[in-house]
């Protein structure tokens, strides 16, 4: 065969049309493969399952939960503990645990406040939720804010009257120039001791308890909020609408044989 | 078959204002693929503007249970090829093109209203669109008064 004779043709007039006539294609299909793969990438990047260390700690709150074997390999072999004691609704033997990272200023975070109320009351003392902080700083002007008052408000023992409080009003302060005066009075109208809400929301204690569920928080690839975990597996945000999660806990269960 | 040949009538300013539009539009899928792949991720998506979250997850983000921003994204990819394909001479795809950007630059309006007047919070990743969107419709137009002139 004449290689010189077969590409001669091609750069003629004909040739160079031709490949005129060719080349958008090309650009539009390889386009549209790098819009694919980017958009995998970006899906794959935010949805990672992070794997649970096969030996608990204590201060790693997973009960009924065992490693997830099918995680890929790239996650996390240790997760950091997180605040200790972290904040709890339920029995510690419950076969269930629910992990959320929140932030009271995030409207799916308040959106999902009183589903996961409900499933509490569906599903008994089988379920603890445990709660954890992720303020989502500087998106949020006020999420540390309230981060802070929901643990100073721990320190006296009133973590969930204050996290009622802050989810179901969110929508009269997340708008305000001034949340202080109005986290105080959700202080009085839980029962604290309002001069030493003052202290705590300042204190090293409440800033290192936020920073240590942030810790965790990264550490398990968390990127935003709310994220759910369910005895150690994340749960896809489109499963936490209460049909869905009603599912998930269910399935948990009688993976659990409970 | 005038329609689907590339022809070499374009002129090279005609040529490059599609060329601008194929890569602003490039701008826009990007933006859009980010939105749709956060909004299906459910994330609340990191901005340093506040109102991200509120817009992101108000009822207006989805339509029919389909998120806006696949169809955006869907539009930007749209107008990028009928663009390229302008550029390289393909005579008829401008107007088709001319009809997606109209569309957009009016969905876009409505999108600003709607974050300007009733959830009265702004998402910066949706305002990069509608500036995309303009700077499309500044370019179709362009492109339109050139034709227009010919």
């Amino acid at each position: 065969m004449n290689c010189s004779a077969d590409v001669s043709g091609f750069f003629t007039g004909k040739g160079i049309d031709q490949m005129k006539r060719v080349l958008p294609f090309v650009i539009i299909v390889a386009v549209f493969g790098v819009a694919i793969v980017a958009a995998w990438s970006l899906k794959r990047s935010g949805t990672e399952v992070p794997a649970l260390p096969s030996s608990p700690s204590p201060a790693i709150i997973v009960t009924g939960a065992s490693p997830n074997e099918a995680a890929p390999a790239t996650t996390p072999a240790v997760a950091d503990a997180g605040a200790d004691p972290p904040h709890v609704q339920g029995p510690a033997d419950a076969p269930v645990t629910l992990e959320e990272f929140g932030d009271f200023q995030c409207p799916p975070c308040g959106l999902l406040h009183p589903i996961l109320k409900t499933m509490e009351k569906e599903f008994g003392d089988r379920v603890r939720v445990v709660f954890r902080e992720f303020p989502l700083v500087p998106a949020h002007e006020h999420a540390l804010a309230a981060a802070r008052a929901a643990e100073a408000a721990g320190i006296q023992g009133k973590f969930w009257q204050m996290h009622e409080l802050l989810y179901t009003n969110q929508n009269t302060w997340k708008d305000a120039f001034d949340v202080r005066p109005i986290f105080e009075e959700y202080a009085t109208r839980s029962g604290m001791n309002l001069e030493k809400y003052r202290q705590d929301i300042t204190s090293e204690t409440v800033q290192y308890r936020i920073f240590l569920d942030g810790k965790r928080a990264r550490s398990l690839g968390v990127k935003g909020t709310p994220t759910v975990f369910i005895n150690g597996r994340e749960v896809p945000f489109e499963s936490l609408a209460p049909e869905k999660l009603r599912l998930v806990i269910s399935a948990e269960l009688t993976r659990l044989g409970k | 078959m005038e329609n689907s040949q590339p022809g070499n009538s374009a002129a090279p300013s005609a040529t490059l204002l599609y060329a601008a539009t194929a890569i602003v539009s490039l701008v826009g899928l990007s933006d859009a693929i980010y939105l749709t792949v956060e909004h299906l991720a459910g994330r609340s998506v990191k901005c340093t503007l506040s109102g991200c979250s509120e817009v992101l997850s108000s009822q207006y983000a989805s339509f029919a249970g389909i998120p806006l921003a696949s169809v955006g994204a869907a539009a930007y990819f749209a107008v990028f090829s009928l663009a390229t394909l302008a550029a390289f001479g393909y005579q008829g795809v401008g107007k088709l093109m001319t009809l997606i950007v109209a569309l957009m630059f009016l969905t876009s309006l409505w999108l600003i209203y709607l974050q300007a007047f009733v959830i009265k919070a702004f998402c910066q990743f949706c305002l990069l669109s509608a500036f995309v969107t303009f700077v499309l419709t500044a370019l179709t137009v362009m492109i339109a008064k050139r034709s227009a002139r010919r």
